[in-house]
């Protein structure tokens, strides 16, 4: 199995190659970056593939972090692999940036939960909830700081993520500390591609996952009376 | 020369595939335009957000269903060419990314097209005008007039120091409660409606420059609107026809000062051509025919689904820029501001780059000859076409997917 993954949804900008097949590991990059992802990720992309000496006929698929994260870098990875996907005529398959930065946890120790945040600003965050064996117990959603804490309190917490650090730092004096705190910007790409490669679902179309709407309201101002 | 062409800068996600012949001629080979006006009404206009959403959702199979009416396959192309601005930045990072990620695919050149550029060139897609020419370039988020000298060479010699045109023409549409777009409702309203009604001011009327003012003619028409409250159908038929006609009046007297300035200083236009969405629009289109008549210059209209924002033009704009030998790195810009006289223009001896990025100061290092040379990196290998006069071939109609 190849993959080819790609994430663009936090603060970098990331490629990997990754052969099932061959036991001389993934090659991957990835460059931090709270902006330029558009401008970055297709040379990336370039790069990562003649290292790895795939061709685009070669790979059997494409995985994407689809998010939360920010919006703009949502889209430009899921475009770009939307794009490859249908010009190079192989399926693309979308994972949470959530699960994408639980797995490397999970993957050393899953006995213990996980608690995957990202910062969604306005001391809110995009939270999901791992249990033992790495089984979801909160889903992917918004949460202000204090319900994210009330929903990883009750048991032994590693927490994941841009956030874990405001997550630590929120924790109630109380409670039995977290068992670790890892503040990664990004998911590990060579994890996004292990997920990928083990994914079954393929026919689920690559969307973004925003977890907010647009904030747009209907505009009734300004409109003069009709009789 | 076969191009796929992406539009994604504003509210229709956009495909075409356009071939350019060795003597210049055109043929669109599809042209597949989904309109995202539904998601939009509601908001009375449109919503960057929602709009960028509806790209990334939607952009991969209207490329595919163009690919598919062309009868081609991206291996048969010569180019992947996409809108990389001036609009909202979400939609355009959409369009230029999937031409990207199909230009790495299959090792095409890649062409960044200026919206405008391609609006400004669609003129040479349907009717082959030579050069130089007039246009006036007018849709709901821009107001110009543009001297085209050639591909990549224009001078603005006119355009709006407030709202646009189309812009106008919508919020009037939301003013008397028509609705979204406002277009084709304030047109259809002034239709049945009385011109002479109301007395609105024709702003800049009679000066030297060629400028567009149009936020006063909003406020007046607010001021009259709100005089005969509450409003009946045909006060709100009325309001619409002396809104039309007091823009009908600005246009044809900016144009002529256009069309002054630019004999002044590029001799003879071979046309006046009009383009963007407001060109659509009958009356418009009836005083640019009485305009060219009087001033005997020729008078090109593409047709309005090729004034609208489309792909055709994209691709056809993407085909003339190949042709000089322009292409563009795979880590060109997406752009919400791009003023049409920043375009490239070619160059006979193009600068060579070394194919690095260098991305907040960490340089990555990418692979020569992947990025480096050829399709990635220097013009040499976009093709060094001369282009020719052209005469047009008859354009299929664009079809519309639901």
């Amino acid at each position: 199995m190849r993959v080819l993954a790609i994430d663009t949804a936090l603060e970098a900008c990331s490629a990997a190659i990754l052969d099932t097949d061959r036991t001389d590991g993934a090659t991957s990059r990835s460059v931090p970056m709270t902006r330029g992802h558009a401008e970055a990720l297709m040379p990336l992309i370039a790069a990562v593939m003649a290292e790895a000496r795939m061709e685009f006929a070669d790979l059997d698929r494409v995985a994407v972090t689809i998010g939360p994260g920010s919006f703009t870098g949502l889209r430009v990875g899921v475009a770009a692999a939307r794009g490859i996907a249908l010009a190079a005529g192989k399926p693309a398959i979308g994972l949470t940036t959530l699960a994408a930065l639980a797995a490397p946890v999970l993957e050393a120790d899953d006995g213990n939960a996980v608690l995957a945040v990202i910062n969604a600003r306005h001391d809110r965050v995009y939270m999901q909830l791992f249990g033992p064996g790495g089984r979801s117990l909160v889903p992917p959603r918004v949460a202000s700081t204090r319900d994210a804490i009330r929903a990883a309190v009750a048991r032994p917490t590693r927490i994941v993520g841009n956030a874990a650090q405001l997550i630590e730092d929120a924790w109630p004096d109380g409670e039995p500390r977290p068992l670790m705190v890892s503040a990664v910007s990004a998911p590990d790409i060579v994890s996004v591609a292990r997920l990928g490669a083990a994914s079954a679902d393929l026919t689920a179309p690559v969307k973004p996952l925003y977890l907010g709407d647009a904030d747009a309201h209907p505009q009734e101002a300004g409109i003069v009376p009709r009789r | 020369m076969l191009v796929l062409g992406i539009e994604t800068t504003c509210d229709e996600t956009a495909a075409a595939v356009v071939e350019r012949h060795d003597d210049g001629r055109a043929t669109i080979r599809s042209n597949v335009v989904l309109s995202q006006i539904a998601e939009h009404a509601a908001f009375g206009g449109v919503v960057p957000e929602i709009a960028a959403r509806a790209h990334v959702e939607a952009l991969d199979r209207i490329i595919a269903a163009a690919m598919a009416d062309a009868g081609r396959e991206f291996g048969a192309l010569d180019g992947v060419a996409a809108a990389a601005g001036p609009g909202l930045i979400g939609g355009v990072i959409v369009g230029l990314i999937t031409a990207k990620a199909i230009a790495l695919v299959h090792q095409k050149p890649l062409i960044a097209v200026n919206h405008l550029e391609a609006h400004a060139l669609t003129a040479r897609l349907t009717d082959g005008t030579p050069f130089p020419y007039c246009v006036f370039l007018a849709s709901g988020g821009h107001t110009q007039i543009v001297a085209v000298r050639g591909v990549g060479d224009y001078v603005r010699l006119g355009t709006t120091r407030d709202d646009a045109i189309g812009e106008a023409f919508d919020k009037t549409a939301k003013l008397l409660g028509l609705g979204y777009p406002g277009g084709p409702r304030v047109e259809q309203e002034a239709a049945r409606g009385d011109a002479s009604r109301f007395m609105l001011p024709r702003p800049m009327l009679g000066r030297p420059d060629a400028d567009f003012s149009l936020s006063g003619l909003k406020t007046a028409l607010r001021l009259e609107a709100e005089k005969v409250a509450p409003l009946t159908d045909q006060d709100v038929a009325d309001l619409s026809a002396s809104f039309q006609l007091a823009v009908v009046e600005m246009v044809v007297d900016r144009l002529q000062q256009g069309l002054r300035i630019f004999r002044q200083r590029f001799g003879a236009p071979s046309a006046l051509v009009a383009a963007g969405g407001v060109a659509a629009n009958q009356a418009i289109r009836e005083a640019l025919r009485k305009l060219a008549l009087q001033d005997q210059v020729a008078l090109v209209v593409p047709p309005p689904s090729l004034c609208t924002d489309n792909a055709a033009m994209i691709a056809w704009a993407g085909a003339e820029r190949l042709a000089h030998g322009l292409c563009d790195k795979l880590d060109t810009s997406p752009r919400a501001r791009w003023p049409l006289e920043q375009v490239d223009k070619p160059r006979p001896d193009p600068p060579s780059h070394d194919g690095r990025l260098i991305a907040h100061g960490v340089a990555l290092s990418t692979p020569s000859p992947l990025v480096g040379e050829g399709w990635g990196g220097g013009s040499s290998r976009c093709g060094t076409e001369v282009p020719s006069g052209s005469t047009p071939t008859p354009t299929p109609a664009p079809s519309v997917v639901a």
